[in-house]
């Protein structure tokens, strides 16, 4: 589009629309397509399949929750655990938000905070360094509520197209969402975040065989505090 | 919390009582973050180290959810997922700018590697 209108280049919250339309909604799109589908197996309604993503919008957390209901489990327990997996949420913000200029942060940011997801929070912390400070809380903000704007459809694409999709199709699309955040990963630059990605990636399963809730939590502290003392005892280097 | 509102398991008022839960629980911890973001400064050892803890969190739930998945994933075997994520990697490693072929031979080697289920053959 930006061809046809000059202006749009310029525009930071346009361009985050639009950078958000590609691998970014795909990946959601193809993520929330196989949620939908999870939804529908699980024997949950259409309307509170979607709800999840419109109001919890953490895979994860939704995919707990749907489970957890299915099963019947105690409706503190589940929303305690959906909860639990949505602990990464608190540092994730606390990354994300300083690279904000202060002057831009206003009471509207807590809206624009429920857009914080994996994929947006993956595409910020890779792609901040290059966006002008100024720009940076218009393009989260466009880039962001596109990328949870196409996910409510989607989830309910997967749902109603739930038993018409070949099996092996859904697990492609599922196993699409943990790929690209995988991936990403390899992007990473400075040798301490990579470090806590190696910790926590390792530590991730075997935490969680044994303590499935608090895994997560405990993962990230623990593993990013070694990491982050293992960074500084190797000294200074990039 | 369902006792005391009276609520039957498996209703669809219990349900949507619980996602309200689930909703504010999670928009909880983002939330929160705004509120501490304020007096947080980029380039402090206290950044630096909520940084590792994020990175470290984020990887322990994708690698969890890779190699002990629960859903639709949990029905395939580990060896698929694992050999999928590992060629992926291997892609996304040889070269820069490589994650659109990576994402799309890691997708396409679970969707037959799914299809074809060798492991069934053995």
């Amino acid at each position: 589009m930006s061809h046809l209108d000059p202006h749009a280049a310029r525009n930071p919250w346009w361009a985050g629309c639009r950078d958000a339309f590609g691998i970014p909604a795909a990946v959601l799109v193809a993520g929330m397509i196989g949620f939908g589908a999870l939804g529908h197996a699980s024997g949950l309604s259409l309307g509170i399949t979607t709800a999840t993503t419109f109001f919890i919008y953490a895979l994860p957390g939704q995919v707990v929750f749907v489970e957890m209901v299915a099963l019947g489990a105690s409706g503190f327990a589940i929303a305690l655990a959906a909860a639990l997996t949505a602990a990464r949420f608190l540092p994730m913000t606390l990354t994300l938000i300083p690279q904000i200029p202060k002057e831009d942060r206003r009471p509207r940011l807590y809206a624009a905070a429920h857009f914080i997801s994996m994929t947006s929070w993956a595409v910020m912390m890779r792609d901040f360094a290059s966006i002008s400070p100024r720009d940076r809380m218009a393009y989260f903000t466009g880039f962001g509520m596109t990328c949870w704007a196409v996910s409510v459809p989607a989830t309910m694409l997967g749902y109603l197209l739930a038993g018409y999709v070949p099996a092996p199709i859904t697990i492609g699309l599922v196993m699409l969402n943990p790929l690209f955040f995988l991936l990403s990963f390899v992007e990473v630059q400075a040798r301490a975040s990579r470090l806590a990605v190696l910790i926590g990636g390792l530590s991730g399963p075997i935490v969680y065989g044994w303590a499935p809730g608090w895994s997560i939590l405990l993962c990230g502290l623990a593993g990013g505090t070694a990491a982050f003392f293992l960074d500084a005892a190797l000294g200074r280097k990039p | 919390m369902e006792e005391l509102l009276h609520l039957a398991p498996g209703s669809a008022l219990w349900a949507w009582s619980i996602l309200v839960g689930a909703s504010l629980g999670t928009y909880a911890w983002r939330g929160l973050g705004v509120l501490l973001s304020g007096r947080l400064q980029q380039h402090s050892p206290l950044f630096g180290w909520i940084t590792c803890v994020t990175y470290a969190m984020v990887a322990a739930l994708v690698v969890r959810i890779i190699v002990l998945p629960v859903g639709v994933l949990a029905q395939t075997p580990m060896a698929y997922r694992v050999v999928a994520a590992g060629t992926a990697v291997a892609i996304m490693m040889s070269k820069k700018n490589r994650l659109v072929p990576a994402i799309i031979t890691g997708t396409l080697l679970m969707m037959i590697l799914g299809w074809l289920d060798p492991i069934s053959l053995l």
